[in-house]
């Protein structure tokens, strides 16, 4: 999990905590932040209502019970696992499947039955499923010409797409004749044409190499910025969905598990699975033992204590279900002056890339991952069998669930 | 030394037995469904030679095979107009019919016949007839000759040979044409008469007329007596007349290709098949008319009763081989079918 | 047939086999050497040959044999055979396209069990099944009586012996190969092509028409070679269930090579037929091509 690619989007940040500044040796940004002035605001206006809908195939319920709106001009990811239900969600959304149950609303209209051919709302597919039997421009003007739409303006129509998604000139390729790159740029080109209310993405980076898929991310997003159509995108890529969302709907089961933006999502999971699914995560069971003032005391079972926030936990709870992500776990040679400090050592020290993980065993039990920026070849601040203290700022324990 | 001699002498054994079998055996190349099994076990057992029985459904087959010369065959059983184009090319072979004495229980109207004007060549096998055969129950009106049948009181009932020289001959007979000159006039005269007769036909099969006739599609057909013969074993309602037009007469012979290499074997085997009682094993395995006098004293009175195996009298005659005209008769045909 | 069935032929597939690949290619280089270049190269010679009277070629060189084919009488069967095979073409592909789609857009099990249903006919002899055809057509046969009983027909069933039975029965034998060759391409037919277009907003027929038969052309193509010209050469259904009365040009030269005995003629005729063919593949191809 690289955090430095989290796009802020508030001011309200965690990074204000005097411990961080001192002990977190921080990034630069390595990408710029979205330019400002493309933004368009997103209404408060809903472009999609989900009323209750549910799917079953037999007795599989793929989709159950989802309420759901999505706000007019926003990027909204449907994020979980492969089988979690959100590609049915969204091939009810595009007309390919007809919900068991519930009604699905497009500005307000219901259109839970209305065939894929009659709704305006187009899709970007995983496969891309470019005509390969048509030029570049004719599989653009498909929809505009199944709209029929008159030639002249098809034609030029189809040349602003193809400018938009930097395809000048390709109109007359076979698709066979294009990168992987190219041809899905096709797919957008072909879909946004249609000017849709709704724009359908089905995981469409998948099939790219990891550099192209980042490159295409961002220049995706800045096209919804810049158009301001409604986007609803499908992935099972957790860093994606935080790159790119206004908000997130982490789906497991066939339910929305929590719903927000990527911060929220990120900083404050509501379930032990979204902690866990989104990036990574020391996920603690305790019990409650004391509560008073802004902390309250929480034991594990290994015995530790820890403080956490009185706010966080709730009248008569004695068990909490505890996330501490693994890059808020400070690491340092001398004990510092704070509480939840605890005596480690380093069990392992594994290099991934931007990040080094550390596995910590905490008095002789239990057992946290933590993050730290990687350190030069030459200048290793940490070993594998060091006797280190780790640090958690309170703000940082999140309560996942409790009973 | 010893054991050379050993497999020496083996060997010459070897010769002698491959040389004995080759002298105990005769290569019978026949119309399927012709000779029964029974009388080639009989040959067999009484004079040590085996019989290699291959067979052909056509002339046409026959005589690409033994033209063609890839094997070599000691008897051939072609019809006359075969044995006539096959003698007139120096392919057969003079029987002797010292070899075959039972030759004199053949009836004397079916030798020395056009295709075989000296007797030198052939030996009558079975012999039969075109004629005309008639569903009674559905046809109540006399039929004696080809113009009854065409006369178009029955068009889409009638089943004809797939054959287009017996197509024109019919046409020929009506007009009293000799049918073995096929000329130009004598198309140009037929043409008008077909292109009238041939549209109330409702299938042409050469293979199995009987069998549209049994299914109840078609009351009439023009076939081959053996059919007819058939049909009648089957069905006492199948009645058999010879067009008083006048009649094809066919007759299957056997004969000894040139060169044949067991040419004293294939003469033993015709003298064999001669015998009355062998003939007339023949007649019971399969209904054609058989040319043996002797053999026919043998015959149930129920095989002699029908009607299609041993007609009434009528005008018959022999096809002659009519060369290039069949190609003129091939395109007639071919265009009168295509009109249709 | 491969490559016929392949959308994506590229300019990788026009590249020169090496040793290696000349000699995977022997054994079907080899058999088309002796079964179709060498008995060709023969009717070949045979077509420019005259006959004598016992049907033997006689090697002397002749026109006339092809002068004959200008005549009218077998020009007409030519354009009819044509006409009935390009009938039972469009028959064919009327009825068997939407069964080649159904199967192949099948799911995996169920495609397997309807593909055998198509396959079974091929595991009885062709005589057999066209006498089981001439059985339930005849006038005194099941259908026949069926009709009459339910009233719909008030005189047996004159069908058998007709050209309707001809093409009854060469649309029963050609349409797997019909169905086949289409299943193989929809079967190919990636789901999500027929989705984009629904989802480009093409209806059901719009998206038959500008995708699905598109990209199904290549099985739609080899099954239309592979009804069209075994049924153009076609004698046996025309001889059983015709009753051989309207000929086709498979009766002509059939009867060239057996009753006529005029090998030479019927080698100038299959000649013929197979220039006029190859001209025709060639010219269908090269649209096909320009399309692609």
């Amino acid at each position: 999990m690289n955090s430095a690619t989290i796009v802020p989007k508030n001011d309200k940040t965690e990074m204000s905590d005097p411990l961080s500044q001192l002990e977190w040796p921080f990034h630069s940004q390595s990408k710029p932040p979205l330019p400002a002035a493309n933004k368009a605001p997103i209404s408060m206006e809903t472009m999609v209502e989900l009323r209750g809908v549910t799917k079953r195939f037999g007795s599989m319920t793929a989709v159950d019970a989802v309420d759901l709106q999505i706000r007019k001009g926003e990027f909204l990811t449907l994020l979980g696992p492969s089988g979690c239900g959100k590609t049915t969600l969204l091939r009810m959304l595009a007309g390919f499947e007809i919900p068991t149950s519930g009604e699905i609303l497009l500005e307000g209209k219901d259109v839970s039955g209305v065939p894929p051919y009659r709704r305006n709302v187009n899709q970007v597919f995983q496969s891309y499923a470019i005509f390969p039997h048509l030029s570049v421009a004719d599989n653009i003007a498909f929809g505009l010409k199944m709209r029929h739409v008159p030639r002249a303006e098809r034609e030029r129509r189809v040349e602003e797409a193809l400018d938009l998604v930097s395809l000048k000139g390709f109109g007359k390729r076979k698709p066979h004749e294009l990168s992987g790159g190219q041809r899905q740029r096709v797919a957008f080109a072909r879909a946004l044409v249609c000017q849709p209310k709704v724009l359908l993405l089905d995981e469409p980076f998948s099939a790219l190499d990891a550099k192209l898929r980042h490159a295409m991310q961002l220049e995706v997003k800045h096209l919804q910025r810049q158009l301001g159509i409604t986007f609803v995108f499908v992935t099972h890529d957790q860093e994606e969905a935080l790159i790119m969302s206004d908000r997130i709907a982490v789906i497991n089961h066939g339910k929305i598990d929590q719903l927000g933006d990527a911060t929220d999502i990120y900083h404050a999971p509501a379930s032990a699975f979204t902690a866990n699914f989104i990036g990574e995560a020391n996920l603690l069971p305790s019990e409650v033992i004391h509560k008073n003032g802004v902390s309250a005391q929480v034991r594990l079972a290994e015995g530790l204590e820890l403080n956490v926030r009185t706010s966080a936990i709730k009248e008569g709870s004695v068990q909490a279900l505890l996330s501490v992500r693994p890059e808020k776990i400070y690491i340092t040679k001398n004990k510092p002056m704070k509480e939840n400090a605890f005596k480690a050592v380093i069990e392992e020290e594994v290099f991934r890339g931007a990040m080094d993980e550390l596995r910590l065993r905490v008095a002789g039990k239990l057992e946290l991952m933590a993050m730290v920026a990687n350190e030069s070849a030459h200048e290793r601040a940490w070993h594998k069998g060091d006797i280190v203290y780790c640090a958690i700022h309170t703000d940082d324990v999140v309560v996942v669930e409790q009973k | 030394m010893k054991r050379l001699r050993i497999l020496l002498a083996s060997l010459a054994t070897l010769v002698a037995a491959v040389q004995l079998h080759a002298a105990k055996e005769v290569n019978l190349f026949g119309w399927s469904e012709y000779v029964p099994q029974a009388v080639l076990d009989k040959f067999t057992a009484e004079t040590g030679i085996k019989v290699n029985y291959e067979t052909y459904a056509s002339n046409e087959e026959m005589l690409s095979k033994l033209l063609g010369g890839a094997a070599q065959y000691d008897l051939i059983q072609p019809t006359d107009y075969v044995i006539e184009a096959l003698r007139a090319k120096g392919k057969l072979e003079v029987i002797d019919f010292k070899n075959v004495p039972n030759f004199k229980n053949i009836a004397k109207e079916y030798t020395n016949l056009p295709h075989d004007p000296e007797q030198k060549y052939s030996v009558p096998y079975m012999v039969g007839t075109v004629g005309i055969v008639i569903n009674t129950e559905k046809i109540k009106e006399p039929i004696a000759g080809l113009n009854d049948v065409f006369s178009g009181k029955y068009k889409g009932r009638i089943v004809t040979l797939n054959d287009n020289r017996e197509l024109l001959t019919w046409a020929m007979r009506t007009l009293d044409l000799d049918i073995n000159k096929v000329t130009p006039e004598a198309i140009a005269k037929s043409r008008p008469i077909l292109s009238k007769w041939l549209p109330q036909i409702k299938l042409y099969d050469s293979d199995s007329p009987k069998t549209a006739l049994l299914n109840g599609d078609v009351d009439i057909g023009i076939v081959w007596s053996g059919e007819a013969a058939i049909l009648f074993q089957e069905n006492k309602k199948f009645a058999y007349v010879l067009p008083k037009e006048g009649a094809h007469l066919w007759i299957d012979s056997l004969a000894i290709p040139k060169g044949a290499p067991h040419k004293a074997a294939a003469e033993q085997f015709i003298n064999f098949i001669l015998r009355p009682e062998i003939s007339a094993l023949i007649s019971e395995a399969f209904p054609y008319t058989n040319p043996n006098t002797e053999a026919r004293k043998l015959l149930t009175p129920e095989q002699l009763a029908n009607p299609a195996s041993y007609p009434g009298a009528a005008k018959l005659e022999t096809f002659r081989d009519i060369g290039k005209a069949a190609a003129s008769v091939d395109k007639l045909i071919t265009d009168l079918k295509g009109g249709s | 047939m491969t490559a016929i069935a392949d959308p994506h032929i590229t300019s990788a597939g026009k590249r020169q086999p090496g040793t290696t690949g000349w000699l995977l290619l022997s054994p079907m280089l080899l058999w088309l050497g002796l079964f179709v270049v060498a008995p060709t190269a023969i009717l070949f010679v045979y077509s420019f040959c005259q006959r004598d009277e016992l049907g033997q070629v006689v090697f002397e060189f002749t026109w006339e044999n092809y002068a004959r084919i200008a005549d009218p009488v077998y020009l007409n069967i030519l354009l009819r055979s044509i006409w009935y095979a390009g009938l039972t073409t469009a028959i064919c592909l009327v009825v068997g396209y939407p069964v080649a789609y159904y199967i192949g857009r099948a799911p995996a099990q169920r495609r397997s069990w309807l593909l055998l249903l198509v396959m079974i006919p091929f595991w009885i002899s062709f005589l057999l099944r066209t006498y089981a055809w001439i059985s339930l057509l005849k006038a005194e046969g099941p259908v026949s009586a069926l009709l009459q009983w339910a009233h719909l027909i008030a005189t047996p069933l004159e069908i058998l012996y007709t050209p309707t039975a001809v093409m009854i029965g060469l649309v029963y034998t050609y349409l797997p190969f019909m169905i086949l060759p289409i299943f193989t391409s929809a079967e190919k037919l990636d789901n999500s092509l027929i989705e984009a277009s629904l989802d480009l907003g093409a209806g059901p027929w719009r998206t038959l028409s500008n995708i699905i038969i598109p990209l199904t052309k290549p099985g739609i193509f080899a099954g239309v070679l592979l009804v069209f010209v075994p049924s153009i050469g076609m004698f046996a259904v025309t001889d059983l269930m015709g009753g051989a009365r309207v000929p086709m040009i498979g009766n002509v030269i059939q009867n060239q090579f057996g009753q006529a005995r005029d090998w030479p003629f019927g080698a100038a005729l299959g000649i013929t037929f197979l220039v006029l063919f190859v001209i025709a593949f060639w010219f269908l191809h090269e649209r096909g091509e320009e399309r692609r």
